[in-house]
This record gives C-alpha cells, sequence and structure tokens, in this order.
C-alpha cells in the first residue's frame, strides 16, 4: 500500500471508529441489543428473549445473533456493543474465569454471578432450566434389549462396544480421560476420533456403539438416541441463562421481570425439540420462538 | 508451548500422524491414477462419454468433504468409519485432475505424429502404449502434481472420519483452541505439499524436455 | 508392365450426412499400378487426392469398389496387417519426437520383431539411401533436424520394412523450394532403383511431371486424365489446360 493510501486508510479507519463509538449513544433509551453465539441453540435463545422483550416491555429489540464465539459474545456485551446474550454457567467459568471445572452446579452457579457482576457489571438472570452438557448417547434399541438407563450401566457392556467421540470431548479436562477413570470405563477399541457431526452418523448407521453429543442436541430425538443418566454427576453444570448488562436493568426493570418469566421453563427433552425443529425441521426461528412463548408463557 | 518444545516432547506421536498422512495420500493417489489413466484414455476414444464422465468427476469435487463422509458412511464396501472411507473421498477428489490431463494430454498429441503411426501399421494399443501415453506424460504429470498437492491438504480432514493423520493435530487444536497444536498439524502438512509440488514440478520438467 | 502390385478398382467413398444424405468424395476410381512405376496423382485441393491414399491403406473404408495390394483384396486383410505392407509418408512428416532418427526408421521391424542386428543394419542402409550420415544423424531427436532432413527421416522409415507400395501424400509440400528441388532429385534417382510401386500425391504439376512415370489429375473425386507426363502435357481436358497454364 502507498503512503498516500495508507494516511487515506486510517482517516476512514478513524472516521468509523468516530462512528461507531456514536452509536451506543443514540442508542440509549428505547433500544435494547440482544446478540447470540453462532450456533443455532444460542440463536434460538437469544430470539426468545427478544420477543418475550418485545411481549411484555415498550421496548424495541434489536437482534444480533450468530455473532462468533464465546469471546466474541463476551467482548460485545462488556463493550456495551450488545446489552444480553445467553451464556452457560460451565463455559463462563472455565473460558471466560479461567476457573479449573467443577462439578457441583450451585458453587458454579454463585461464582458466576458474582464475579460477573463485580468484574464486568453484568448480571446473571435466572437460568431457562435445561444443562446443555456433554450427553453420552447410544441407541435406543441396544438401551432396551441392554437395560441401560446410566453411564455405570454403559461400564458393564462397554468392553463388547465401540466408541466414537469428537476431539473436543477427547481433549478436555473435563471429557473423556475423566469420565473413564470416573466410571471405569474400558471400550472393545480406543475411542475413534471424529468429527462430532459425523459420530451422530456414525452412531446411528451401527459403526459405532456409544458417542458423547451434546444434551440438548436436535438429533438424539430426531435418530432416536436415549442419553445416559450422569449417575456419577462428573460432567459440570452448563446451564443457560440471560446475561444482561447491569447499566439496562437499572434503567429498565422491566426487562428483568419480563425474562423471570422464562426461568425454569426449558426441560433438556424441550430444548431438543426446539432444537430439533430448528436443525431437522428447517423451521423459522422466530416462529419457533413465538409458537413456544404462546403456549409456555401464556399473556396473563 | 512452542512448536519446538511440541515436537520434541511429541516426536513419536508427530512423526507417527505423518507417516499416517503419507500412507493417505499415497493410496488414494494411486487408486485414483489406476481409475483416472484408464478412464482419460476411454475418453478419447469415446468422445461422447467425455461431457458426463468429466461432469461427474467435477461435480464430486464440490462435495463438501464432511457431506462425503457423511454419504460414505452407510456405504457397505468403502463406507464406514476409518481410512477405508478417508482413502474413498480422497479418490473422489483426486479424480478429476487425473482424469481431465490424461484426456488432454493423449487428444493433444500431434495428429500428424498419430496419422503417421497409424498409417505405418501400429495397432491402437502399441499407439497408445509407445507414442501416445509416452508423450502425454508431462500433461498426465501435471494432473497428478495437482492431485497430489491438494490431496495433502484434504488428507487433513480424514481425522473428522478417525483416520488420522496430520489433520488430528489440527481437529484437536481448533477443538481446545490450542494454536500450538494446530500448527503442528498444519505446518507439516503444508511443507509436505510444497515438496510435493516442487518435485513433481521437477519430474513433469524433466520428462518434458524431450 | 511386370506385376502389378497396386490395383484400385471403381473405388467410391460417400460420407454419410448427419441428415441421412450421402456425399461422395471419391468416386469410380479404377487404376492399376506395377513395380518401379510411380503414380503422380495431381489435382486441388479437396479433390480427393488424400482420401484416395487412405482408401488404400483403409485408414478409410471404402464405400464401393476394391482395392488389391500385392493380390490381395485389401478389405479381406487386416487393417493393421495391411498398413505393415505398405509404406507411409506425410507431409506433416509425423516423426515421433521421443524417438531418436534410429529408433523413428526401427519401429516397424521392432514392432514385427526383427533381430536387433539386422534392424541395426536395415537403419544404417536406410538413412545412408536417404542421404543421411548414419554416425551423425542416428542419435539425434527430430527436433534437432532441419525440414528436409526430417522428410528424409520420414522416408526411411516408410521403407524400414521394405513394402512393395508406398503411399506418400505431398512430402515435399511444406519444404523451401530450394531444399525441395533437391529432394525431388534424389527421390527421383532412389524411386528408380527402389523397384516399388508408388502413388505420390501433389497439387504442384511441375513436381507430378517430373516424379511421376504417370500421371493422374483428380477433379472433384473423379480421375479425369490418367496417362504419361508425355500425354498431360497434351490434355485437352480443361482442368488438364488449367495446370499446364500454371507451369
Amino acid at each position: 500500500m502507498s503512503p498516500t493510501a495508507t494516511r487515506r486508510w486510517c482517516r476512514a479507519t478513524r472516521v468509523a471508529v468516530l462512528l461507531v463509538s456514536l452509536v451506543p449513544a443514540c442508542r440509549r433509551g428505547d433500544r435494547i441489543v440482544v446478540g447470540a453465539k453462532n450456533f443455532t441453540e444460542s440463536d434460538l435463545l437469544a430470539e426468545l428473549v427478544a420477543q418475550q422483550i418485545e411481549r411484555r416491555t415498550a421496548l424495541t429489540v434489536e437482534r444480533r445473533l450468530h455473532l462468533g464465539g464465546t469471546f466474541v459474545c463476551h467482548q460485545a456485551i462488556v463493550a456495551g456493543e450488545i446489552d444480553a446474550y445467553v451464556e452457560y454457567t460451565g463455559t463462563a467459568f472455565t473460558a471466560v474465569l479461567q476457573h479449573v471445572p467443577v462439578q457441583d452446579p450451585d458453587s458454579v452457579w454463585r461464582a458466576v454471578a458474582a464475579e460477573y457482576l463485580e468484574r464486568f457489571g453484568l448480571v446473571w438472570l435466572p437460568p431457562f432450566g435445561f444443562n446443555n452438557t456433554f450427553a453420552i448417547a447410544v441407541r435406543r434399541a441396544d438401551a432396551e434389549r441392554e437395560g441401560l438407563r446410566t453411564i455405570a450401566d454403559l461400564a458393564r457392556v462397554a468392553p463388547r462396544w465401540r466408541a466414537g467421540f469428537g476431539y473436543e470431548f477427547l481433549e478436555r479436562a473435563d471429557g473423556f480421560p475423566g469420565l473413564a477413570r470416573t466410571y471405569g470405563l474400558r471400550f472393545a477399541a480406543p475411542p475413534t476420533a471424529m468429527e462430532l457431526g459425523l459420530t451422530y452418523r456414525a452412531l446411528a448407521d451401527g459403526r459405532v456403539d456409544v458417542i458423547a453429543g451434546n444434551s440438548t442436541d436436535g438429533l438424539i430425538p430426531a435418530l432416536d438416541l436415549v442419553v445416559l443418566e450422569d449417575d456419577r454427576r462428573y460432567f459440570p453444570p452448563y446451564h443457560a441463562a440471560p446475561v444482561v448488562r447491569r447499566a439496562v436493568l437499572l434503567r429498565h426493570p422491566e426487562v428483568e421481570r419480563a425474562l423471570a418469566e422464562l426461568a425454569g421453563r426449558l426441560s433438556d427433552a424441550e430444548m431438543r425439540r426446539l432444537n430439533a425443529r430448528a436443525d431437522v425441521e428447517r423451521q423459522d426461528l422466530a416462529v419457533i420462538a413465538r409458537d413456544w412463548l404462546a403456549e409456555h408463557v401464556p399473556t396473563p | 508451548m512452542s512448536l519446538i518444545e511440541f515436537y520434541a516432547r511429541n516426536g513419536r506421536e508427530a512423526l507417527g500422524l505423518l507417516g499416517q498422512h503419507l500412507v493417505l495420500v499415497g493410496i488414494s493417489t494411486a487408486v485414483a491414477l489406476a481409475i483416472g489413466v484408464p478412464l482419460g484414455i476411454a475418453l478419447t476414444r469415446r468422445p461422447a462419454w467425455r461431457r458426463p464422465v468429466l461432469g461427474t468427476a467435477n461435480v464430486f469435487q464440490t462435495i463438501p468433504s464432511l457431506a462425503l463422509f457423511g454419504f460414505l458412511i452407510p456405504l457397505p464396501l468403502l463406507g464406514g468409519i476409518g481410512a477405508r472411507t478417508a482413502i474413498a473421498a480422497l479418490v473422489v477428489y483426486a479424480l478429476l485432475p487425473i482424469i481431465r490431463n490424461t484426456y488432454t494430454g493423449v487428444i493433444g498429441v500431434d495428429a500428424a505424429v498419430v496419422e503417421a503411426g497409424r498409417g505405418m501399421g501400429m495397432t491402437d494399443g502399441e499407439l497408445l502404449r509407445l507414442v501416445e501415453l509416452p508423450l502425454a506424460v508431462p500433461v498426465i504429470l501435471a494432473g497428478v502434481r495437482i492431485a497430489v498437492v491438494v490431496g495433502v491438504g484434504t488428507a487433513t480432514i480424514a481425522a473428522a472420519i478417525g483416520a488420522g493423520g496430520l489433520g488430528v493435530y489440527i481437529f484437536r487444536g481448533v477443538a481446545t483452541v490450542n494454536d500450538t497444536l494446530i500448527l503442528a498439524g498444519a505446518l507439516p502438512a503444508a511443507v509436505l505439499a510444497l515438496a510435493a509440488d516442487a518435485g513433481l514440478g521437477a519430474l513433469e520438467r524433466r520428462l518434458s524436455r524431450r | 508392365m511386370s506385376e502389378t502390385v497396386l490395383e484400385v478398382r471403381g473405388l467410391g467413398f460417400a460420407r454419410r450426412g448427419s441428415d441421412g444424405s450421402s456425399q461422395s468424395v471419391v468416386a469410380d476410381l479404377t487404376f492399376a499400378l506395377g513395380r518401379a512405376e510411380t503414380l503422380a496423382l495431381l489435382g486441388r485441393s479437396g479433390s480427393g487426392k488424400t482420401t484416395t491414399l487412405k482408401l488404400i491403406n483403409r485408414l478409410l473404408e471404402p464405400t464401393a469398389g476394391s482395392v488389391h495390394v500385392a493380390g490381395q483384396e485389401v478389405t479381406t486383410a487386416r487393417g493393421v496387417q495391411l498398413r505393415r505392407r505398405i509404406g507411409y509418408v506425410i507431409q506433416e512428416v509425423g516423426l515421433f519426437p521421443h524417438f531418436t532418427v534410429e529408433q523413428n526408421v526401427a519401429l516397424i521391424p521392432r514392432l514385427e520383431r526383427w533381430p536387433p542386428a539386422r534392424i541395426a543394419a536395415r537403419v544404417r542402409t536406410l538413412l545412408g539411401m536417404v542421404g543421411l550420415e548414419p554416425d551423425t544423424f542416428a542419435g539425434r531427436y527430430p527436433d534437432q533436424l532441419s525440414g528436409g532432413q526430417r522428410q528424409r527421416v520420414g522416408v526411411a522409415r516408410a521403407l524400414a520394412a521394405d513394402p512393395p507400395l508406398l503411399l506418400l501424400d505431398e512430402p515435399f509440400g511444406a519444404l523451401d523450394p530450394v531444399t525441395r528441388v533437391e529432394l525431388q532429385r534424389e527421390f527421383q534417382s532412389l524411386a528408380q532403383h527402389l523397384d516399388k510401386a508408388m502413388v505420390f500425391v501433389t497439387h504442384d504439376v511441375r513436381e507430378a511431371l517430373a516424379i511421376g512415370t504417370r500421371v493422374g489429375l483428380m477433379q472433384d473425386g473423379r480421375l479425369v486424365f490418367l496417362g504419361s507426363p508425355g500425354e498431360f502435357r497434351s490434355c485437352p481436358h480443361p482442368e488438364c489446360r488449367a495446370f499446364l497454364e500454371a507451369l
């Protein structure tokens, strides 16, 4: 790039930065920006939050869905670019706050809520209820034939079975190595390392017998899989809850009241069904959110 | 942890993955040659096949690798999980440049040379073996070169289906947000691709001198 | 005329159009050729000369008439076997660029599985015959030769298996005028002691009269004149006159 072009470019950047910094100032008042991470469940929950605010308050909601990963959303809300998004307790605890994974849901929740308020001025509202953690899944026919309900039951048949796991599950501190120790799991062969999405396919086609999916994945009901219960509470909790800027809640307490109505309304199975409508049936997120709100959070 | 430290600590594993990677690319290229060269020759003898065959190979190449794995898993012979499926996918991707360049190379042999050969009483097989193929070798080799370079890169996705290779480091690194790990897989793959490109390029130049 | 090497009777070739109609390219050709005879086949471009050669060695299948080479009806012979007994030289020469001069000339003897010593001796004889010093030229590749040298190799290659019949399709057409005249002269003397039947296609009337022991003039796929060079000079046919005016 020539020096002149560079200078021009710098000036353009400065103007752009100036304009962007003006945006929050204009926005103050009756607008609220809801962000989401770059996967379906996050988009879907953001849409639920957005519609619920629209239903219960006079605020205008701007949606900025599919922004990026955890880091991007966190930076955006800390910078005030977005006012709210849905985060998971376990992710906040390990990825954002950099703590070593802990199994007890209550202590994670308390730590996350307190540190977010203190360090970032962010408020954790009550969670939706479901826990999006790793889910050890098997085919329904196998579960019924072998009488499998828990992961401890699985340990009994594991020596005859093959497992296919995603790289994240195989590598993470709270993934397979610890699970194998906790339950004494030994498979017929070392688990095959695969792309997560393909593990579902491999399980459905009988190429492997056990996978580790996500507990709210829409493919679980779609492929008629059974999630085995983590009876020894090995997996850390990943409860989803809206995270909102304190400044927004102080100015608009009606937002907190509106979102409190969603607390505890979504079970794992319910979330799976909503994800399946989006991912498997390819329905519009706004429609799924509207249907669900109309049915489960009726206007008095 | 720096990359050098990483290799110092995981040298055996890294070499093993490199070996798997080479085997994946080697076998898939060999199979693609065994299918692609005869098919490319057949196209020069049956012009009507050209469009459907090249069209199909073209479409194959545009299938995203994960989607291709998705199709392959349920297949009885090529399918499943592991190296065989990965090789099947790599063959699919390597076919187009090999078929196309074989066809182009053979059809591009000077018409006068072919006519002279035929007029002298060479059989189709003799003409192919002694004249057309030797003269087409540089062009075919250029196709192989493309196939190998693309194959070295594409073979990293073999790790998505449990077939190992350098992609294992890349997938692990992406899953755990570990840049060193991603580099540990991506860097040797890139070096391998460049080396294959340079080596086959030199061979191609040497053979096309005559 | 001693024994007949090539006998063409009522030869015709029609190309079938995509609409099912057939278009005649060559029709009703009849002539015979014996040893040490050279038929100069003269005509304008598109008059059917090259097609005629290809009908004789069956690079094209005749749609009418018959061709006998050394007494055998060509349609009953296998094309490949037939062509090995007919030398073929084309204007573009078509030397194999990845073969040396020696390998080019030796190709058919090699495919016919001659003993190596016999092949080597034959190559040297032939190269000498076409005026190329074997020690200098045997190891060269075609791209190291001049146009005239390449065509000499082309002739040597066509003679390799000692065929009784030689077909030449404007062999000197692409050469510069000086080289051309030089090669025509050498070819004449070569033809005289080779004792072969030759069909020599050209559109150059000078060349036809110099090389042919007989001249055939083709127009629109038909032979409109067949006779000695002397007879050609006094031929009243308008096409003959047209060519003679070009002298």
